[in-house]
């Protein structure tokens, strides 16, 4: 999970490394994932979402399809 | 399901981290916890399971408190004068919103190695055009954490 400054610099990791192109998620997204998982995590009461949840998350982000989805594997 | 002194632990290893930016010594979450520090290794196999945290192989040192790191990465958070390190991209965003606080993020371009700064409000960050990619999709995310 990693951050890179343009769309090229992602591409051109993933050719040197091999590695799968995903979905690439803008910073105001990621700011939605890291408030959804880690907002109440010093609380009592925290949880991490649950599969059902992680879904409606990514969802509301705009982030869906098979990447995104916690009990399927895509690959 | 988290007996209460499990939760007590957790509530100790996350508020030593927010505290300090380090991670706790087994003594430190013992007297904090309120437990005996003979069953923090326990404890911390049983929150391993829950997906709470990963303990280094040693059983008792902490790897990973998400979105804490138990050693230093390439993704710093700074906050009310704390230095933080983060998992990933994904946790150096984590740990203001965990914070409920404003924090500096500094990491880099994997590709480039080009410095990265972020400042990140109560509200979150500002605009940036900056992008998160992640090579692993979300079925194998704990398959292998640390990796991830």
């Amino acid at each position: 999970m990693l951050f890179f400054r343009s769309e090229e610099q992602v591409l051109a990791w993933c050719r040197a490394e091999g590695a799968p192109l995903r979905p690439m998620v803008r910073i105001d997204q990621l700011w939605g994932l890291a408030h959804a998982w880690y907002s109440t995590r010093l609380q009592r009461d925290a949880r991490r979402p649950q599969p059902a949840e992680m879904r409606a998350i990514f969802a509301g982000l705009g982030l869906t399809g098979p990447f995104w989805n916690p009990e399927h594997d895509p690959d | 399901m988290l007996s209460d002194d499990d939760v007590a632990v957790k509530l100790a290893v996350y508020r030593h981290f927010a505290a300090t930016g380090r991670r706790p010594t087994p003594a430190d979450v013992a007297a904090r916890a309120g437990v005996p520090a003979d069953g923090i290794a326990e404890a911390y196999r049983r929150l391993r399971a829950q997906k709470v945290l990963v303990p280094e192989e040693d059983g008792v040192s902490i790897r990973m408190a998400p979105p804490f790191s138990g050693v230093a990465t390439q993704h710093e958070v700074v906050s009310n004068g704390v230095t933080y390190h983060a998992n990933c991209a994904w946790d150096a965003l984590g740990i203001p919103a965990a914070l409920h606080a404003p924090a500096t993020v500094r990491s880099r371009c994997e590709q480039s190695k080009e410095p990265f700064r972020l400042e990140v409000g109560l509200d979150g960050p500002g605009r940036s055009d900056w992008l998160f990619h992640c090579a692993v999709p979300a079925f194998r995310w704990w398959e292998d954490i640390v990796f991830t």
